[in-house]
């Protein structure tokens, strides 16, 4: 069995020092007027090469861009496509962070590229392999709005997946080993179960040689754990903060599929007791029958300071190590 | 029975009152002893000059745009978290994370227990009040977001945290009140986030407003508002203050369903655009709110705090909501609006 840490999408893109802050800066004086489109490109890229580096100096196996170019999980996929409009400000989940409402006012075509020159630029400048992540169709249509009420939920969700299957198949072609699919709506939502699976099979049939991963986070996966298990996606990557049941439900159900254990908490400073954490990701990983499973955080780690987020990745190499019996 | 208190309480307000709703942008100067300060090239003291200077001119400013109840404009906060943590015992600063597109603030860590201590405002209050013959509204951020806004590293849960700082807040509200504040504003955008933690919020809220002799509003924005109304209503305030615009009026369909049964403080201006509404929209909101809630509950406000805008657009927009309030006020009884029998239920 092969153990990875995993970044598990975003990465602060603001830190404490000047080089950290400056794409805040740049995009400040962008809308001042005072700098350029082409500015503002480069200092993202200038972030992202931070967002690699410390993941590098963490020793994490796989990383992401850190979803520096993304003003948020919406409306960075969704605004780019046809027949959808962003409108105002929403709560992202139970966080303080507010992204853009998808305003769908038509078909949902795609009619350019969504993130993949994104992954290429990073995954070109880094020693480690790069994971894309995605948002999902579901999550994508469960925070939109319809303008005249004529989209049916199914349709929005398909729709959305026809565009996302197709960045897939962009992704998978342009070298990505790992792509993950991210689901936060989906937990919450029991009774559209067989509704994302179908939406998921989508995607899942244009990945090409890639591995996809399901991410599901930010609610308790545990009563919908055994239904995830029938996805078409390789490997599941689990919140376990709103789970106190889900390590016991792995135990007893075990898994077909990879498992991300994402058991420290992307959304609080406080480090985890490395020795029960580890206890309890041995006793799971008994009962996976995939030959590779993977360590990573709860949810992003854009919701932590960056001084705390580099803490956080830190950790989770040490658990690593702890778990795989080698000295930290 | 809001009216009826706020007169219990002698405070004479006119139909649709206009407020702001808490924080207002820093003046250019404000923000040049900000910078100054933090290059350690002026003193505490002349800091504390320039938010003074800051605090009375948007004061004359709220006065000469004719708002009904005054704000300091929180001149001297950083953040509505933060800067209660920076004078609370038990947190910890902590770094910066984002809230939305190139927005940051500081969250910070609770490290040790929460003790009440000094009054944080309740200086700042009465300066602003002397100033003005309009009340001026304290406002203080609530116990439930302070706790869901930082991070927790010393309660064994959030409700123990929040509880622990529903006490601070109260002990804040009372200097407030004994200072002779009589409309207290206590901010809780973060309630609509967890609708399975609404209990505790208004058990929260109770601990903070309950027998103190003040009209208390509170204001929620940005959330899954379908999923707390109307149990929000139990919350220990008399005043709901809404972010109507952002949200395109989007509640207004559940105050049909459930009558809102409190005065509401209602959002006729986007606080997150640079686009400066017009009276016309502005009243075009307010006229369409009215036509389910009732005239005399009705307060009428940007849908949130404007810090994110600039001066000028902040003003233009006050200006907005002033001029949307006069305008329907000036139909008095004439314009046809709901009492609380012609609901359907």
């Amino acid at each position: 069995m092969e153990l990875l840490t995993l970044t598990h999408s975003g990465y602060p893109r603001i830190g404490d020092s000047a080089d950290e802050q400056a794409l805040r800066r740049t995009i400040a004086q962008h809308d001042r007027g005072e700098r350029t489109d082409a500015d503002v490109r480069a200092a993202e890229n200038q972030l992202v090469l931070l967002a690699l580096e410390d993941q590098q100096k963490a020793g994490i196996d796989i990383l992401t861009d850190g979803q520096i170019r993304w003003n948020d999980p919406v409306s960075h996929l969704a605004g780019k496509l046809q027949g959808v409009h962003t409108n105002g400000l929403l709560r992202f989940f139970d966080t303080n962070f507010y992204f853009r409402q998808p305003l769908v006012r038509g078909r949902i075509e795609q009619t350019q590229p969504l993130i993949v020159e994104e992954f290429q630029w990073a995954a070109h400048r880094s020693i480690q392999p790069v994971k894309p992540v995605v948002t999902g169709p579901y999550t994508l249509a469960s925070l939109s709005i319809c303008d005249n009420g004529s989209a049916n939920k199914d349709g929005l969700i398909m729709g959305y997946a026809q565009a996302l299957a197709a960045e897939v198949a962009r992704l998978a072609s342009s070298g990505a080993k790992l792509i993950q699919v991210d689901e936060p709506a989906l937990p919450r939502h029991p009774r559209d179960m067989a509704l994302a699976r179908e939406a998921l099979g989508l995607i899942a049939s244009r990945k090409g040689q890639a591995e996809l991963a399901l991410a599901v986070y930010f609610a308790d996966a545990a009563s919908v754990y055994v239904e995830l298990q029938a996805f078409p996606v390789q490997t599941l990557v689990l919140d376990f903060t709103y789970s106190p049941e889900l390590p016991h439900v792995i135990e007893k159900e075990g898994s077909t599929k990879a498992i991300g254990f994402g058991v420290l908490d992307g959304r609080n400073t406080r480090l985890e007791d490395h020795a029960s954490t580890a206890r309890s990701i041995e006793r799971m990983l008994a009962r996976v029958e995939a030959e590779r499973s993977y360590l990573t955080t709860s949810c992003s780690l854009e919701y932590l300071p960056r001084d705390r987020a580099r803490l956080k990745l830190r950790h989770l190499t040490s658990l690593k190590k702890s778990i795989l019996g080698e000295a930290p | 029975m809001s009216r009826s208190k706020l007169s219990e309480l002698r405070v004479d307000l006119p139909l649709l009152p206009t407020t702001a709703v808490g924080s207002l942008p820093k003046p250019e100067a404000l923000l040049k002893a900000r910078a100054d300060f933090a290059r350690g090239n002026i003193s505490h003291e002349e800091l504390r000059e320039a938010e003074r200077a800051a605090v009375k001119w948007w004061i004359r400013k709220q006065e000469e745009l004719g708002l009904d109840v005054l704000v300091d404009g929180e001149m001297y906060r950083s953040d509505m978290v933060a800067y209660f943590a920076e004078h609370l015992s038990g947190f910890e600063g902590g770094g910066l994370v984002r809230s939305y597109g190139n927005r940051y603030y500081h969250k910070p860590i609770i490290v040790g227990e929460v003790i009440p201590g000094d009054p944080i405002t309740v200086e700042w209050w009465s300066y602003a009040q002397g100033l003005t013959a309009r009340p001026v509204k304290g406002v203080l951020t609530g116990p439930y977001t302070l706790m869901d806004w930082s991070f927790n590293e010393f309660y064994p849960s959030r409700r123990e945290a929040c509880l622990a700082l529903a006490a601070a807040v109260r002990q804040e509200a009372e200097g407030l009140i004994g200072a002779g504040c009589k409309i207290v504003q206590i901010d809780e955008p973060a309630i609509s986030a967890r609708p399975e933690e609404l209990a505790l919020a208004i058990e929260a809220m109770k601990i903070v407003t309950s027998d103190l002799p003040a009209y208390f509003i509170t204001h929620i924005c940005y959330g899954d508002f379908e999923s707390i109304y109307p149990k929000m209503l139990d919350l220990g305030v008399d005043n709901f203050d809404l972010e109507m615009s952002n949200s395109r009026a989007g509640l207004l369909p559940l105050f049909r369903k459930t009558p809102f049964t409190k005065d509401i403080s209602y959002g006729v201006v986007d606080v997150h655009s640079h686009l400066v509404e017009g009276p016309a929209v502005a009243e075009e909101r307010l006229r369409h709110g009215l036509e389910v809630l009732p005239l005399q509950n009705v307060w009428v406000d940007p849908d949130c705090g404007l810090k994110t805008r600039t001066v000028e657009e902040a003003i233009a927009k006050l200006k907005s909501v002033v001029q949307a309030a006069k305008a329907l006020r000036g139909y008095g009884g004439q314009i046809s609006t709901p009492t609380r029998s012609s609901f359907s239920p």
